[in-house]
């Protein structure tokens, strides 16, 4: 009755595996159950071979190695493929295994479900905080990203002032300073041309007392005219 | 011709076969011992030769060999050429996973450079697994038993949900497209 009890159980936990063998370390002790499973995949690993020879042998087509070479690619890529995939399925399965177990854990009232609802309830407060501090940090962020845009603008235009003004100060001087320059020249010419009228004037009435043999001296009035005759210069030629 | 065919006969229960190629027999003897010594569940039969192809006399008592591996000294070019010869007589479905080149020496420098990029380009045309072993001491030849069970234990199906091809498929030599331009100075 013992020995048909442990077969009982080692075939139990066999079960629980899922029928594989668990891998046991070199050159530990076996118990039968686990070496029997192991030799019997064992022979199916190899009954799969063969018959995976025999597959290929039966749809032969004759090609050259180098287009042989050329497909290999291809069917290395749809292997790859499908290996992803089985090992991604072998994931999830996984996983929704250890949901599964997880749930109905919970489910149970034990002091182990008991320590285990309490950290999912406190898992849970933590998200919720969590969420309500992404939200605020969202919301600066923004704040933070309109204030940037606005020192931007703000950076710009008093840039484009800037500009503006240094121009102004370049080009400011010069139209002031050529209407200036012409009306000076205007007034100079003016002045030149008054100058000369004055100069032929008084030399005409020198002309005319020198002339009239008139003595000057005697007179005041022509004295004081004559006197300023004789200061006054032609100005230019 | 007598080629060696890996399912010409029934597989054994828990055993495995490897056969060792070498054409000096210095190596395969202390690896054959390395490999017989090693912790497994599995027995493992080594059977050793120095090319092929075998012996026509044993052939009703030589049980299937699950991996063929060929040892190539780098330091002498008549190991490498023995072991192009013996490629003959292997039955092209051992090179589908259940054949492994092993490499000695390579870290020799009176070896010619060209030697090795030739055996890489010969075992990546036959898309085989490479391994390079340490002779000399004691730590290479164990490192070395342990590679070549592993891939023993592939091959001969004690690995659940792999074969020597899926295993090969992975670790296959491969060349690099500048392996003329290589110098290792």
């Amino acid at each position: 009755m013992d020995r048909l009890e442990d077969l009982a159980s080692s075939l139990e936990t066999l079960a629980f595996h899922g029928f594989q063998t668990p891998t046991v370390g070199n050159g530990e002790k076996e118990s039968p159950a686990i070496e029997i499973l192991r030799i019997k995949e064992q022979m199916s690993n190899q009954c799969f071979e063969m018959t995976v020879k025999l597959q290929s042998g039966e749809s032969k087509r004759s090609c050259s190695a180098s287009d042989a070479e050329k497909d290999l690619p291809d069917y290395v890529n749809t292997l790859e493929e499908a290996k992803i995939t089985h090992f991604n399925k072998t994931l999830a399965l996984h996983r929704m295994q250890v949901w599964h177990v997880i749930s109905e854990k919970l489910k149970q009232r034990d002091p182990e479900a008991e320590a285990m609802r309490k950290l999912t309830n406190h898992s849970l407060d933590l998200c919720l905080k969590i969420k309500t501090l992404q939200q605020e940090s969202f919301e600066l962020q923004d704040q933070i990203t309109a204030l940037q845009k606005q020192r931007l603008d703000l950076k710009r235009l008093t840039h484009e002032k800037m500009k503006e003004m240094e121009e102004l100060k370049t080009k400011g001087e010069h139209p002031v300073a050529e209407e200036y320059r012409n009306v000076l020249q205007k007034a100079q010419s003016y002045l030149e041309k008054y100058q000369k009228m004055v100069a032929i004037e008084q030399n005409v009435l020198r002309g005319i007392i020198i002339a009239s043999k008139v003595n000057w001296r005697e007179d005041p009035k022509l004295r004081e005219i004559a006197m300023t005759l004789e200061d006054i210069t032609i100005s230019d030629d | 011709m007598s080629l060696l065919k890996p399912f010409s006969k029934l597989p054994e229960l828990n055993t495995a076969n490897i056969l060792l190629v070498e054409n000096e027999e210095q190596f395969q003897q202390i690896l054959a011992e390395t490999i017989v010594l090693l912790k497994k569940n599995v027995n493992v039969n080594v059977r050793l030769a120095r090319s092929l192809p075998l012996p026509i006399e044993n052939e009703k008592f030589r049980p299937r060999i699950d991996l063929v591996v060929f040892i190539i000294n780098l330091t002498s070019e008549l190991s490498y050429q023995s072991a192009e010869v013996s490629l003959k007589f292997l039955d092209p479905d051992y090179f589908l996973g259940k054949v492994c080149f092993l490499v000695t020496n390579a870290r020799n420098a009176s070896v010619p450079p060209e030697r090795l990029i030739s055996v890489r380009k010969l075992v990546a045309s036959l898309h085989c697994p490479l391994l390079f072993a340490e002779d000399q001491m004691t730590d290479g030849v164990n490192t070395a038993a342990h590679r070549l069970l592993a891939i023993l234990k592939v091959t001969s199906g004690h690995v659940p949900m792999a074969t020597g091809l899926y295993l090969s498929s992975l670790t296959r030599c491969t060349v690099p497209s500048d392996i003329d331009q290589q110098n290792f100075d």
